[in-house]
């Protein structure tokens, strides 16, 4: 008895502030909910969706930013797996300074989005920067942040990796750590070199770390959205569903794409959209996932 | 014959070890190499931070990339002054010191029954925190509630939604159910109260995933931006982060200020990093293990 009641403020406090809400966002979808206090909340059925996927004047930008979250998630999946898992395998050959190399890959996780966001503007600083002047010495130039969304998109691509990249080689070190060194040991003596090494030993034996990697970084990327918030700010022919909907819901007076301050019912619908397509790519990966560790596991 | 082939297998083995050192010489410089090249591109970044910080105006319009020969620490204070630091600072720390604290108390005593399956629906409960990444954001939802409940724009409403966190108690979860049962079942039988055995002997217990829960969500309240950005519009209520973006936002040509400001933030934090890593990274493996 005692142990129930003790554990109900924190149960009360997950269902009031984080589950409930999340579920109520459902409810919200349906409604003309604005920001607004005072303002009358009606029920509008699925004009919500209707207007996000069919008839609005934003359907062909909801669709643009649709695909630009889906590229989003599939280069920050894809390159983030594959530098976490460099370096991990590079810090598990155990070299000189291996901790303090660890430890600065993994320092951006720590600082922060604003920070991040803002190490990087200084290091992207259009007029004589650092970046420009990298460039320069190859005779190229960009606009970096300040350019064409299109390409600042790519940008902010490389920021998101770079900043998050040391989780990811965190969990992969992880395990690396349960492979038994004799495995490895014996494949070498058997005159495997490094490459068949890590191809038919090392590989298989981390597929537990790549699933949890692999998971997070699908969800994380699809639900992304800080680093776009500090950066940039909600920026036509940039937005992914994420900033789309704190943009809609919290966009205010002129800034608000639909022209209307704060639709929190038409930003809710976005929301939706984005947990179905969560939902649906995350269940999948997981399915294929799971079936391939049993695969090679058994 | 099968001499023969024992020799030519001998060889072949003392061909590869003597090849070895040679080539895991080399394969080892590469290594380094390739370590040196990855700790640049994080290295370089924030030392541009460091350069800027100490250049004066004229010295950064001038060239921003250059090495700095003026050592301007007057940049510092002036970030002190003109960013309001000292009032940002303190509420970001006492935003993160009571959220870290109640959500700390409230996670063990949720994480203990639930792992231990002491109550009914342990089961239930503890999926309902696993499958919260995947649950439709509730921002929306929150800020209604928030806003009909008066709390919008204040420090309460604010320190309130960081009272929850799935994150921490998974990872109290899954640190607790690989503590052997009879530990606490041997204590229990002290007949002492169900607090006093929580305080007594589960706080101990748990201690070195507790302290990663701690770290790691006062980190993610120091670190919020968004948050303060929809609920704390007030000047005086705002964290470091946000009070950071507002100076960016109006002297967002003076880097030279703005670069000593945001080191005079990242510098806490890294010398937190180095002095806790073990707890922030045990943290981040143990919560990534899902049931």
């Amino acid at each position: 008895m005692v142990p129930l009641l003790l554990l109900l403020p924190g149960l009360l406090l997950y269902f009031a502030i984080s589950l409930g809400p999340s579920i109520a966002t459902a409810g919200y979808s349906f409604t003309d909910a604005s920001g607004l206090l005072g303002a009358p909340i009606h029920w509008v059925g699925i004009d919500n969706y209707k207007e996000f996927l069919l008839l609005g004047a934003n359907v062909r930008d909801n669709l643009d930013i649709t695909l630009r979250t889906l590229l989003f998630s599939v280069l920050v999946t894809l390159f983030q797996t594959a530098f976490g898992l460099i370096a991990a395998l590079l810090l598990d050959m155990r070299l000189k300074l291996s901790n303090l190399f660890r430890t600065v890959y993994f320092m951006p996780v720590i600082l922060g989005v604003t920070i991040v966001g803002l190490v990087w503007t200084l290091f992207f600083y259009p007029i004589g920067g650092p970046a420009q002047k990298l460039l320069g010495i190859f005779g190229a130039h960009s606009e970096f942040l300040g350019g064409a969304p299109s390409k600042v998109f790519y940008w902010i691509v490389w920021i998101q990796i770079w900043a998050n990249m040391g989780i990811t080689m965190i969990i992969f070190l992880g395990g690396l750590q349960t492979i038994p060194a004799e495995l490895r040991e014996a494949a070498r003596i058997d005159g495997a070199n490094a490459w068949s090494v890590f191809r038919n030993v090392t590989f298989p034996l981390l597929t537990p770390s790549l699933n949890t990697n692999l998971l997070l970084e699908i969800i994380g990327s699809l639900q992304a959205w800080q680093l776009f918030l500090v950066i940039k700010g909600p920026t036509n022919g940039l937005n992914v569903l994420g900033i789309w909907v704190y943009a809609l819901a919290f966009g205010r007076q002129s800034n608000n794409p639909t022209g209307v301050a704060m639709r929190q019912g038409y930003g809710a619908a976005a929301a939706m959209v984005l947990f179905l397509l969560v939902l649906a790519i995350g269940m999948t990966s997981q399915h294929l996932l799971a079936r391939r560790e049993r695969r090679i596991l058994g | 014959m099968s001499s023969n082939i024992d020799e030519a297998s001998a060889a072949a083995r003392a061909r590869l070890s003597a090849g070895r050192p040679a080539h895991r010489t080399g394969s080892k410089a590469l290594a380094m190499l390739a370590l040196v090249i990855i700790a640049l591109l994080y290295v370089v970044p924030m030392l541009t931070v460091l350069n800027v910080s100490l250049k004066s105006k004229s010295a950064f319009n001038l060239d921003p990339t250059s090495i700095t020969t003026d050592l301007r620490f007057g940049n510092f204070a002036e970030a002190w002054r003109r960013a309001s630091f000292p009032v940002y600072i303190s509420n970001s720390i006492a935003y993160a010191a009571i959220a870290t604290l109640i959500y700390a108390a409230t996670a063990v005593f949720v994480a203990f029954p639930v792992s231990r399956k002491y109550v009914r629906g342990s089961g239930l409960f503890f999926g309902l925190y696993v499958i919260a990444m995947f649950l439709p954001g509730a921002l929306i939802p929150q800020f209604q509630m928030m806003l009909h409940l008066g709390l919008y724009n204040t420090r309460v409403g604010y320190v309130l939604l960081f009272l929850v966190d799935p994150m921490g108690v998974i990872i109290l979860v899954n640190y607790i159910s690989s503590v052997p049962r009879e530990l606490d079942e041997a204590a229990s039988m002290d007949g002492c109260g169900y607090v006093r055995f929580v305080a007594k002997v589960v706080f101990p217990l748990v201690k070195p995933a507790l302290a990663s829960v701690i770290v790691l969500h006062a980190i993610g309240v120091w670190n919020d931006y968004a948050t303060a950005l929809i609920y704390l519009p007030k000047k005086a209520l705002m964290p470091i982060t946000r009070g950071l973006m507002v100076f960016y936002g109006q002297y967002g040509n003076d880097w030279t200020t703005l670069a000593a400001a945001m080191l005079m933030l990242m510098l806490p934090m890294v010398i937190l990093f180095f002095s806790l890593q073990r707890w922030i990274i045990d943290g981040i493996l143990q919560g990534s293990l899902r049931g």
